[in-house]
Order: structure tokens, then sequence, then C-alpha cells
């Protein structure tokens, strides 16, 4: 019985008090009520929105405003609310809570749309810039048009993209979604350069502009020029290709790097390059300065390739005087006559190849002048003794062995 | 007298002379370097930009096929990455009020809408700080040149606390869904149009078998009425530092058959948040927590799990990165059966002062959501250090727990006023006495005094049937400074709550372990 009236006393004062408390925040509460007297919720964007809010008391009050870009807060002592001119002109949701002391009001969310007038602004983006003939490489367009205050336009805005290529002219409608218009437009079979432009309503964008470069070259020919067909070392042979077309006719870029690949007789690689302007590529290389034998074929590496040309070069001397003086010391080789009996012109290689016992000792090189070369055995390098000499030039060889320097 | 005041003369003249030289050399190479600066290659397509992720909230790429070009799994991230950056950047705009970053991070006309609002904010001395805690991306286009992208982020929670003057206004969160076009711009993918939309309501999870739940003020694990009689446990030779390089299984093994035969059933641990890596959780401290969870299960006995350990920051900014520490943690062992709850943070309520309250409580509400998103089945409670602070959340969380320290004589009456005002249940999650009679307090307890301490303890909880959980199984050898500062006879307090001592012997106390 005691406990249940302990109970009782205990329970009164603690109803009594809790009431007190439902009140105070009953009351509070119904102090600052707010009812939201503003009914649009959509506005459009750069228009005033004002939102007004009855409150049951006159109390200073808060709006939070929740935006993409960030939040603020605007204070009003009557309810009545300017939302700042950056909120209004952005689309989008804007959450907003109406705050007093610290405790929300009200709370909902207003939404603003794209403004709709005639200054559209477009922004258009074309990549990659160069593509290559043939129709199956292709390039995007991609357009975004937003309202003079920078907010995309809706989804399905109507967008007309043209372009012109050679005597083609195209026009397309397109629907925007996810703020962008977008199109891939294919290469046709012609190279050359084609033209883009874009419009929205009366908007229209400006000319935009992207390369359509030939395709990959097919097999191609190739030939030779040269003054003689002689092994003087001196002369200059040119190789020159056809013109480099794609599989449909367009000549390749200017500036296609061709290879050509010369064998001789031993088998050795020799390599020249040139790069192509309209379509075709010239090389140079010197003849050779001895009796050979060229097998050419020139290359688009990993492209293309050539026919395999031949090209023979004769030998310029049958022999030539080799005169040794000084005690042998002083070797003069020459005159080196060329094909018409006339003195080889200055450069061509002479090598001397000294030997002792079978050892090799030195090989010396020089270049032919007004015909001639001289080689000195000096005494400091060469003391006195029997030497084996070997001399070449422009592929004649000459032994003497068992030279016997003083 | 005249040679040496021109030897001085000379020596000044020269080395004022080498002094001008090298400050002119200086100079000029000063002058040179700063010249350079910004013109090598690497740092005009930052590709060498050295950062450090911080901001961390989760991202979910929910469906990257797209109309356009199909993406490279480098640039996603790359998106991703800089998305992110650009959340960060703004956070940090609208805390400080300036523009930092936002160069980097928007294009432009983008960087006008971000301005605009600072500008206006500054004005009235209005901060925002702001965090989101997911995003869920869909990639909605990616152009053939790969410079421009749009996306949706569905389901964006932000969070928001609004000051003026430095007061809090108000503090919200808000759910939102937005379409975001970047372009990529000097090798940063910048916002160029950003809209907010209506979100749509997420899918609930499917919710998975409950380990451990809460029905009235009653727990129940696997269906059965669980009564907790615990105590917090850290091993004798390692206190505080229980998954550290002392580390040893076998030891522990051993505290659980000695916690068994005091015939109790669950044990307290915490995870420190640093030791475990912070933002990235170390991958060994989790095998470690897993041993002893299985060896726990092995033995019978419950674990409250405490996260966040000496974790003190709670600033709005470092919420993903402690989001991401919890979620490692907690997804890894959501289905042990060892674990009772993830207790949140060991007396969160003595922050309140140097970081204030507000942001204390926003970040225990917040963790809590996260943690039970990632794991539903065990329970959720907040180690509050004090029965005045044990009603803060009490709407969220599982079980209130709460710590006792005060005079004993008043605790039954403080119990029972508490109980009366919360409906769910109440744990006792620490209480004891240390017996630290000794030259640093001369007037402490006794052993005999803290056995007589806990019988009376242990009679009241018999009384009340309240759930239990004593502090703590072992006398300390030694403290660390981090726990309660660096004052002697606070260290020597602290070392002497044990059931055992120091030798391993069983204090007078450890009959009275339980009831």
């Amino acid at each position: 019985m005691s406990k249940k009236q302990k109970y009782i006393i205990f329970c009164i004062p603690m109803l009594l008090i809790c009431s007190i408390g439902f009140k105070a925040v009953v009351s509070e509460s119904k102090e600052a009520v707010a009812i939201l007297q503003t009914e649009e919720e959509v506005f459009e964007a750069g228009s005033d929105i004002v939102l007004d809010f009855e409150l049951s008391a006159s109390v200073k009050t808060q709006l939070f405003l929740h935006t993409a870009f960030g939040s603020t807060i605007i204070e009003s002592d009557t309810g009545h609310f300017i939302v700042p001119e950056f909120v209004c002109e952005k689309k989008g949701l804007i959450n907003y809570e109406l705050v007093y002391n610290s405790k929300t009001l009200y709370q909902s969310k207003i939404r603003v749309k794209t403004r709709k007038e005639k200054s559209i602004q477009l922004a258009s983006y074309i990549g990659p810039p160069s593509i290559t003939a043939g129709g199956k490489d292709f390039t995007m367009h991609v357009i975004i048009p937003t309202d003079s205050y920078d907010n995309p336009l809706p989804d399905s805005t109507a967008i007309q993209i043209k372009h012109q290529f050679l005597d083609i002219e195209n026009e397309e409608t397109l629907y925007s979604k996810d703020m962008i218009g977008w199109s891939t437009i294919y290469s046709y079979n012609q190279s050359g350069r084609m033209l883009l432009s874009s419009k929205v309503g009366d908007k229209a964008s400006k000319e935009f502009s992207i390369e359509i470069f030939p395709s990959l070259s097919e097999d191609f020919q190739i030939s030779s020029e040269r003054k003689h067909p002689y092994a003087d070392g001196n002369q200059i042979t040119k190789f020159i290709t056809s013109v480099l077309k794609d599989r449909y006719g367009n000549i390749i870029s200017d500036g296609t790097l061709v290879a050509f690949i010369i064998k001789d007789i031993n088998g050795s690689i020799l390599q020249t390059q040139g790069s192509t302007i309209n379509g075709k590529a010239i090389a140079k290389i010197l003849h050779p300065d001895h009796k050979d034998i060229w097998e050419v074929r020139a290359f688009v590496p990993g492209i293309a390739k050539s026919n395999m040309l031949s090209l023979e070069y004769k030998s310029v001397l049958e022999d030539f005087d080799v005169i040794f003086t000084k005690s042998n010391r002083k070797i003069s080789v020459g005159p080196l006559l060329s094909f018409m009996d006339q003195l080889i012109p200055d450069g061509a290689v002479v090598t001397l190849k000294i030997s002792q016992d079978g050892e090799d000792l030195e090989t010396k090189i020089k270049t032919s002048s007004d015909g001639v070369v001289q080689f000195n055995l000096e005494e400091g390098f060469y003391p006195s003794g029997n030497y084996d000499v070997e001399i070449k030039a422009l592929g004649v060889q000459k032994e003497y062995k068992n030279k016997k320097l003083q | 007298m005249i040679g040496w005041s021109k030897n001085i003369y000379r020596t000044l003249i020269i080395s004022s002379f080498i002094g001008v030289i090298i400050l002119i050399l200086f100079g000029i190479g000063q002058v040179l370097s700063y010249l350079n600066t910004g013109a090598d290659r690497s740092s005009m397509l930052h590709i060498t930009l050295n950062q450090e992720q911080v901001y961390l909230p989760k991202v979910i790429w929910e469906d990257t096929t797209n109309p356009g070009r199909t993406i490279q799994k480098q640039t996603l991230l790359d998106i991703e990455k800089d998305y992110l950056n650009a959340w960060y950047v703004r956070q940090v705009a609208y805390q400080t009020n300036l523009t930092k970053g936002i160069n980097d991070y928007y294009t432009t006309s983008a960087q006008q809408d971000i301005i605009k609002g600072l500008e206006s904010n500054r004005k009235k001395d209005i901060i925002v700080k702001g965090t989101t805690t997911n995003h869920n991306l869909v990639l909605d286009f990616y152009s053939e040149d790969g410079q421009l992208a749009v996306l949706t982020d569905k389901n964006v929670n932000e969070y928001q606390q609004v000051l003026q003057k430095n007061e809090l206004l108000l503090e919200t969160k808000i759910l939102s869904d937005y379409q975001v076009m970047l372009l990529l711009e000097d090798g940063f993918w910048r916002i160029r149009h950003m809209i907010k939309k209506e979100s749509q309501i997420p899918k609930d999870s499917l919710q998975t078998e409950k380990i451990a739940q809460v029905i009235g003020t009653k727990i129940y694990v696997d269906n059965q009425e669980f009564q907790i009689k615990g105590i917090n446990y850290y091993p004798q030779n390692t206190p505080w530092d229980m998954f550290g390089d002392g580390f040893e299984i076998n030891v522990i093994a051993k505290d659980f058959d000695i916690i068994k035969t005091m015939g109790l059933n669950t044990i307290r641990i915490f995870v420190q948040y640093e030791d475990f890596g912070k933002a990235a959780v170390t991958k060994e401290k989790l095998q470690k927590l897993e041993q002893v969870l299985d060896q726990a299960e092995a033995k019978d006995l419950k674990v409250i799990v405490t996260l966040f350990d000496f974790y003190g920051d709670y600033s709005v900014l470092d919420w993903t990165l402690t989001h991401r520490h919890a979620e490692q943690i907690v997804s890894a062992f959501k289905n042990h059966r060892a674990i009772l709850a993830w207790d949140i943070k060991n007396e969160p309520n003595l922050d309140f002062e140097s970081r204030g309250q507000e942001n204390v409580v926003a970040w225990l509400r917040e963790m809590m959501l996260q943690i039970k998103q990632y794991d539903p089945n065990h329970l959720v409670t907040i180690g509050w250090s004090d029965i005045a602070s044990a009603s803060i959340l009490q709407d969220e969380v599982d079980f209130v727990s709460f710590h006792y320290y005060q005079d004993i004589d008043v605790f039954e009456e403080a119990y029972k006023g508490l109980n009366a005002n919360i409906n769910k249940p109440l744990i006792l999650q620490e209480f004891g006495v240390s017996s630290n009679r000794g030259f640093w307090s001369p007037f402490g307890n006794s052993e005999k005094k803290q056995a007589n301490y806990h019988k009376q303890f242990q009679e009241i909880i018999k009384g009340q049937n309240i759930h239990y959980l004593s502090w703590t199984l072992y006398d300390f050898e030694e403290v660390p400074q981090s726990v309660v500062g660096s004052l002697p006879w606070r260290k020597h307090k602290q070392k002497h709550f044990g059931f055992i001592d120091a030798e391993g012997n069983r204090k007078a106390a450890f009959e009275f372990s339980d009831n």
C-alpha cells in the first residue's frame, strides 16, 4: 500500500512537470509557427524569387538555402525573403529551411528552370580534330546549349547540326539529353576538310572544321635515276617512288616517311629514306666505290612496300700504279684513272694495310687528291725490316710481299 | 699599430667583397629558380602531383556503360579523384570563405557561381562546414576525344553546419541527386555544369540475420535473452596497445580462460584509430583482431569492440576518413558471432568542451548510421563516461552504456533515475576502484577496500539486475602517457584497478568479480 502511495506521490509531480514541459514546447512552437504564402514552386532562372511566410509572431527568422554550388542564409524580420540573385540564376533544385532560434520551422524546396528566351549560348566540342578517310573513322560533335545564365537547356531541346564535305551537305536534328546533344560523324572515302556547324533555335554556332586525312598507303612502284653506271664513289643515285595513294585513290599525306632498303652483293644492308611531297618520295645515296649489284625495295614501314629494283655498278678502273720510294717508306698510289681515263674526282678512298709475319700492324685510310694518294711509313713506327703491304682502291686490290724498309 | 689596422681594413674589405658577391650570386640564383618554377613539364602537365587523399566519402560506380566512348578504368579513377577533390575544395572554401583551390577543379564560368556564394557569405559572416558521406555515380556520357564527361551522382548525403559569427545557426542533412558535366582541362577534370535534382528514394538494402538484437529493455543473442556480465580487457603486458608488437594470442587465450572461470560472459576491447591505420586500415591489425574474436568465440565470450580509441578530431571535413576506417573494420566482421556490439567511442563526452558538443554528437550520430549500414547484424552503443551524458542519442543507440567512478553510495539512486527515463537496456560499462595505496597516494584504497567496493557493487547489480562490465582484469606495470597524462600519481592510480596484481596474484577483489 505504502509503496503504491509513494509511487503516486512520485508520479503526480512528475506528470505536472511533464505537462508544464509539454506546454512550454507547445507554446513556444506556437509562438513561431510559419505558413508558406508563396504558391509558386517553379521559377524561371533570373526571375525574382520571393518566399513569404506568415509567422504567428513577428520574430527574426533565417532562411537557409541549399543549391548545387553551395549554401547560404538570408534573414528577415517579417517573413518576407528575397532570394539572392546568384541563387535565382542557377538551374536546379533549391532546398530551403526556415529557421528560428536554431530550430527548423518549415522546410521545402523550389525548382529553378532554364530561362526561355532567345539568347541561347552554344558551346561546341569536336574531337578528334583529324580522322582518316574510308568511313571507318569518325569524329564526335558535342553541343551544349545554355541559356543566358549559363544553365544547360532542358532535355529534348532540338539541335540542328550540319556538315559540308566536298559537294555533300548534310543536316540532322538531335535532341539533347543529359545536358548535351551529340552526334558521331564518319569520314567519307575522299580526303579533305569537313566543315561543321550547329544551331539551336535562332542561335547559330561558328564554323568548325576537321581534317579528313587519306587512309593508309597501298603498295607502290619505285624507279632510280643516276648520271652514269660506274662505281666511282662520287656521283649520287636517286630513288623515286610512284605517287603513293590509299585504297580510295587519295594521295597520302605529305611527310609520310618512305624507307629504301638496299642489299648489296655481299648481303650487307644500306638504307636511305625520304618523305613524300604530293605523294612522291625521293631518296638519294652515293654510288658505291667498287663494282656491285644493289637490290632496292622501299617501304612505308608497317604499311606498304614497293617492287624490287636491281642496279648494277661497273668498276671504274682495272689497275693503278704503286710507286715505292725513299727506301720503300714512301708509297705513292696512282694516278687513279676513271672510266674515260680522267683523274678520279678527289675523295676516292684508298686503304693501305701493313702486316709483318702474318700479323696486322696498321690500316691507313686516305682519300685521293688529284688522283693520287701518298702514304709515309715513318721510321719511328716502322723499324727496318720486311713488311707485307696491301693496297685497295675502287674495288682493286694489290699486294706486295716482303717489302724491305731501311 | 698602423700595420695592424691596415690588415684589419684589408680583411674587412675583402670579406665584405666576398659577402657581396655571395649575396649577388644567391640573388641571381633565387631569381632564376623562381623563373623556372611552373615551367618544367611535369608541373605544367600536373603529372607529378603528390596528393594525399583527404576526402574519402563512399563512392560506388553503379554504371559506367554510356552511349559515347567506352571508358578506361584509369580515366574513371581520374574522374573520380578530381570530382571528389572538387567537392573537397568547395567544402574548404565554404568553411573559410576563401577561393583557394577552386580554380583547379571548376571551370572559369563555374567558379563564378561559387565565388558569388562565398562573397555573400563572407559579407554576412556565415561559414558552412559541410561534408558528403556517399556518392553513387552513373556515367551518362564520355566523349570520343576523352575531353568531356557527364555523370549523375545519386542520393548524395550532405551534412552541413551553418555558423554565423561562430554561433551554430543550423545543422542539416540533405539528400540530393546531381548531374555534373566535367571537362578535361590542363590535366584536371573540372566541373563545368552542376545541377541539383530531386533524389530518388534509395532502395532499402536487405536486412541480414541479426546476431544480436534489442527488444524492449532486453538484449537477445541468437534469440536468447542475454545478461551481460563482463570485464574490460587489456592483456597485462600491453595495456592500451593490445594489437601492437607485443600481441600474443596465447596470452590472450589464457586470459579468456581466467575470465571464463570468473563466471563472466562478455569482454570489452579497444581498437585505436591511429594504431589501426586511420582511413587505410592495415590488414595485419585486422588479422590480429580476428584472432582475438575467434578466440573469444571459441571460449564462448561475447565481445564489445570499442572503436575510435584516442581519436579526437570530429571536424566535419574529417568525417569521411573516419567513415572509411569504420567501414573497413565493421564490414570485415559483420558476420562474426563473437561480437555483441560496436561501441562507437569511449567517453566522447569528455571531448565536448574542447571540440564542441554539437560537433561530437553530430559525428557520433552519423557514425552510427554508417556502421549500421555496413553491419546491421550487431548492436551499437556509445560508452558515456557518466550518467548525466547517458541520455544523449538514446534514440539512436541500441543500448545505453555509461561508466561510473563516483561515490558508490549514490549509485543506486542515480541508476534508478536513469532507468526511469530510458526505455532501452542500460549497461554499466565501466566501474571499479584502484587499490593504489602507496607512496603516490598514501590515503588511497587498499586491496581490501577494493574488494569491499566490488562486493558492494555486485550486491547492487544483483538487486537491480544490471548489465555490467568492470574495470579491469589486470594491474598494469606501465600506463601510456596518452591515457591519463604524465603525472605520476595519476598513472599510479590507473595501474591498480585490476583483479589480478602485477605479479599475477589474485587480489582480494577477484572473488567479487561476479555475483
